[in-house]
């Protein structure tokens, strides 16, 4: 009984992140954006949990976290990620959204704006 | 034993690089990154037009001193927004004023200051409170500026003779400015050049300077004063001198007519006196 109780709550704090993320995601759609399936990057320097994909080609990464403190901690190196070009690493609660605009294709930086903005 | 300090003092170096950031010591920027935070114009060489991100974000260019402040260690614009396209909301102010920048963008509590002397637009409102009163739409500084504020002004004043020049349609204000506003203050009204020092731009022909060209004599030029009309040069003791044809009177209550040039531009207004 203690042991599923604990395999119980462990699968909650795992979906979280999902969770938390999908939100994100959500908003995006709902807001216009056109996120495309994000997949999962391996050992990013920004956090555990990433993922990538280009909304309107814009390079993004969505990170989750255990706490908001952790994932704002996590902003600066979010901006190593982004690099040498226009970007932003943004905590909004528990997840890290990071957009780099790599291809110039945002110039006027309205759909970095929005990621920011229509995330919850 | 010396070569061994060197050697010690040599790995210690090598190791600070390597441990080093590519910051330049900034840990809140990476590379070639430069930290803004709101709105902002793009440079031409960028392309030009308003950065819409709102939030903190990073670009590859640099920010002027006179049109940004620094916030929490981003760049933020105190500029008017208008003049470079910006067409989301706004409102109209007239002369200097502070401006909260943790109400805009949040962050710690930070006030800085605009000084653009004329009828100008931000993309904010300012705090409600009893600093500001509002007439014919438009916002007037009136309260006791902070010594921060004045003693600032000589550093970014110098907004004015970049905006001069700029052609776009700035706020038209024709009603008289509030008692206490602060474009009838003494300290603000110098459209002019604010002369510290008896002196007057001499060209001596027979006692060259250095690089045998003017001479100041008796002391420095300091301020802006382009376009404005005519600069009086007050002679001794220290003192400040204000353009002629400005419209501006000293002591409250001046009136100001804003529509000087808007029969000649098309509707554009040029300047703001």
């Amino acid at each position: 009984m203690k042991r599923a109780a604990i395999i119980l709550v462990l699968a909650a704090c795992g979906s979280g992140g999902n969770a938390s993320r999908d939100a994100v995601i959500a908003a995006w759609k709902s807001g216009g954006l056109a996120p495309p399936a994000f997949t999962a990057v391996k050992d990013s320097p920004v956090g555990k949990d990433c993922q990538a994909g280009t909304v309107n080609s814009v390079d993004v990464m969505v990170c989750t976290f255990a706490t908001a403190d952790e994932a704002k901690a996590a902003q600066d190196v979010g901006l190593k990620w982004v690099g040498d070009t226009t970007g932003i690493s943004q905590a909004k609660g528990s997840v890290l959204i990071v957009a780099a605009d790599r291809k110039k294709a945002d110039p006027k930086g309205d759909t970095i704006n929005k990621l920011v903005k229509l995330a919850p | 034993m010396r070569k061994t300090a060197i050697l010690i003092i040599l790995a210690s170096l090598t190791a600070s690089a390597a441990f080093a950031d590519d910051s330049g010591g900034n840990p809140h920027r990476y590379g070639r990154q430069v930290r803004f935070v709101g709105i902002h114009p793009i440079p031409k060489s960028e392309g030009g037009g308003m950065c819409n991100i709102e939030g903190p974000h990073v670009h590859i260019y640099a920010a002027n001193k006179i049109e940004y402040r620094d916030h929490a260690g981003d760049n933020y614009f105190v500029g008017d927004p208008v003049a470079y396209h910006y067409d989301g909301p706004k409102y109209a102010y007239k002369g200097p004023h502070p401006i909260h920048v943790d109400a805009v963008v949040g962050g710690p509590d930070d006030v800085e200051y605009c000084y653009i002397e004329g009828p100008h637009y931000h993309y904010f409102r300012p705090p409600v409170d009893n600093d500001f009163k509002v007439v014919g739409d438009t916002y007037f500084y009136v309260a006791e500026p902070p010594h921060a504020f004045v003693e600032a002004r000589p550093m970014y004043v110098g907004i004015n003779a970049t905006y001069r020049p700029l052609v776009y349609t700035r706020p038209v204000v024709e009603v008289d400015a509030p008692v206490g506003w602060i474009g009838a203050r003494a300290e603000f009204v110098t459209p002019g050049v604010v002369v510290e020092t008896p002196g007057v731009i001499v060209e001596d022909h027979r006692h060259h300077g250095r690089e045998g060209g003017v001479i100041v004599g008796g002391g420095a030029a300091v301020g802006v004063g382009v376009g404005v009309g005519v600069t009086v040069v007050a002679p001794p003791p220290p003192s400040i001198s204000i353009g002629v044809g400005v419209g501006v009177g000293v002591g409250g209550g001046a009136v100001i007519h804003e529509r000087e040039h808007e029969h000649h531009d098309n509707g554009r207004h040029r300047g703001w006196r």
